[in-house]
């Protein structure tokens, strides 16, 4: 294995997660045991006015809720958290509840730094920088994709530099993560494949990344064979709830093993992709992840013919870069199959675009846990021309 | 003559060390997002008797200045990591890797993610850089 020589590491992640169908009806009892008594929602306009889900969770709060922010966006900027720690400082918030996909869980632990701490979120910008427990959180992930509920990482869109940024610490994880099914039925299907198959790019990239170990490739080989096996039921049939409740705990243990093992290129350039496209994040990882694999193939074969099998590929007879080329062969026809046939061209990039790109994609935290490095941004314009 | 780390000594010969690098030179010739700092926290099992912090003024491949400060100004610079003293000497030993460290919070980094990025190349540099001084630690 990658590891075998030097094997050290430090596995930390969320320490709770209930899981069930209308689980969601116990956050109340949760929050209340947790000791919390103003408690702020932090979610999306859509959400609150177009879904029932705002309605189930303020029901369940009853008087522990103190407010409700609205201003969640996609892709969240730096503003964004710091006009959601005004709101939550004005209601005297004790505590948070993201309800949402990646972006609410990510606008709240933005929220949660400054609450703490105090100044503007990128003030805070950094890798374990923060010193003590921050704002309890209870995060309630909508989408079955970013895992940002097992996490310890924020993204940031950062408008003036025109990128995604982090900040990661281990008291970023939320407290308590709540994972109910019921609560993913009215997602779109675009939605279901491009939010499935980030998930699939976190149990992907953790398998190769250079800070791999066994217990975040476990989680991640799990995670693909559940992906590959629930995310088309789930578009077939929409409010099967065992088929979402699957995607939950998928993306859940992809979060869980990238957090850990960290993702790598395939992540640079989606983060630059919606940093200055507006493409989804999802949606980006999807159509790069096959020719991410075949970049890496010299290096990950073995790793690829693992996630061949998870895939559930027949391997017996082929050789690692066999077995390797096949699951990226697949891995295309099944970002096709779902429905994700997005072009680069779609959202307006150019061929003239691709250096930019790729030179802002070359200073993404994530690439530099690559299987191996890449020190030239003309790989990257080749990738992303294949999907443009 | 071993030289103690950390202190003004060492920190000089890390200075100097950096300037007489042609790979650094190279590798950190783009260099404008100013200082580094190095904190230290007090670890009296090892004998380091306070918090100990040193910066280094960095640019175009460079470092113009370095000296020891008070933890306060080195965690006013634009980039600061904090470690402790067994992990720096892991470090300097080339037993940690440093961004394997900062993922696992053995080492802290305060700035800006993407512009340590761009110059990871540097960064590692600088890194291999200490273990060119001939170094005392203090538990030895
Ligand atoms: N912190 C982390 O660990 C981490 C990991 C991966 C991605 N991310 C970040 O997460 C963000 C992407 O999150 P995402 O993919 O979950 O999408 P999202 O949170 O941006 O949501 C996308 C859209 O889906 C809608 N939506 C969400 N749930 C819904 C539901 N149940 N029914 C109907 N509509 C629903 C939202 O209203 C929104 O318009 C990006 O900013 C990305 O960088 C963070
Ligand atoms: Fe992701």
């Amino acid at each position: 294995m990658r590891y075998d020589a030097d094997l050290n590491f430090v596995y930390a992640h969320t320490p709770k997660v209930a899981f069930g169908v209308n689980v969601v009806a116990d956050l109340g009892t949760y929050a209340g045991e947790m000791g919390l008594s103003k408690a702020v929602v932090i979610t999306d306009s859509f959400l609150a006015e177009k879904t029932d889900l705002l309605d189930r969770v303020k029901q369940t709060l009853g008087p522990l809720l103190a407010g409700v922010f609205t201003g969640v966006i996609p892709d969240p900027t730096a503003a964004s958290m710091d006009a959601g720690a005004v709101y939550a400082g004005e209601q005297g918030a004790d505590s948070l509840i993201s309800l949402g996909g990646g972006s609410a869980i990510d606008t709240a632990k933005g929220i949660a730094v400054v609450l703490k701490e105090g100044g503007k979120i990128l003030d805070h910008e950094g890798y374990h920088a923060l010193e003590g427990p921050q704002t309890p959180h209870i995060a309630i992930p909508t989408t079955a994709g970013t895992g940002s509920e097992m996490t310890m990482v924020t993204v940031i869109k950062d408008p003036e530099r025109k990128q995604k940024t982090f900040i990661g610490s281990f008291h970023l994880h939320p407290n308590l993560a709540i994972l109910d099914p019921t609560l993913l039925t009215g997602l779109p299907p675009k939605l279901t494949a491009a939010t499935g198959m980030d998930a699939m790019s976190h149990a992907v990239e953790c398998q190769i990344s250079s800070l791999g170990q066994p217990v975040s490739d476990a989680y991640g080989i799990e995670a693909i064979r559940i992906i590959t096996n629930y995310l088309p039921r789930c578009l077939e049939k929409p409010d099967d709830l065992l088929a979402r409740g699957r995607m939950q705990i998928a993306a859940n243990m992809a979060g869980t093993a990238f957090s850990n093992a960290m993702c790598s290129l395939n992540h640079a350039m989606a983060h630059t992709l919606g940093a200055r496209h507006g493409v989804h994040h999802g949606t980006a990882n999807a159509i790069l992840l096959p020719h991410t694999m075949r970049y890496f193939m010299d290096v990950s074969a073995v790793e690829f013919a693992r996630v061949a099998v998870a895939m559930g590929i027949d391997t017996s007879g082929m050789s690692a870069e066999e077995a390797g080329n096949k699951a990226a062969d697949q891995m295309e026809q099944f970002v096709e199959a779902i429905g994700l046939t997005d072009r680069l061209g779609d959202y307006g990039v150019t061929e003239d675009a691709l250096a930019g790109l790729a030179d802002v994609a070359m200073t993404d935290g994530t690439i530099i846990y690559s299987p191996k490095p890449v020190f030239e941004p003309q790989d990257i314009v080749e990738i992303l021309r294949k999907v443009l | 003559m071993p030289i103690d780390f950390p202190g003004e000594e060492w920190t000089a010969a890390y200075q100097n060390a950096i300037n007489t690098s042609a790979e650094y030179k190279e590798a950190g010739k783009d260099w404008t997002h100013g200082a580094i700092a190095f904190v230290v926290p007090k670890d009296p099992v090892v004998g380091l008797e306070e918090d100990t912090a040193f910066i280094l003024e960095l640019h175009q491949g460079e470092c113009r200045k370095a000296w020891i400060s008070t933890v306060d100004e080195a965690k006013q610079q634009p980039f600061c990591l904090t470690g402790s003293y067994s992990q720096w000497k892991a470090v300097m030993r080339k037993e940690l890797d440093p961004i394997k460290g900062m993922m696992q919070g053995k080492l802290k980094l305060k700035g800006n993610l993407p512009i340590i990025v761009r110059f990871v190349k540097a960064a590692q540099v600088l890194v291999e850089l200490t273990g060119s001084i001939d170094t005392k630690f203090l538990d030895e």
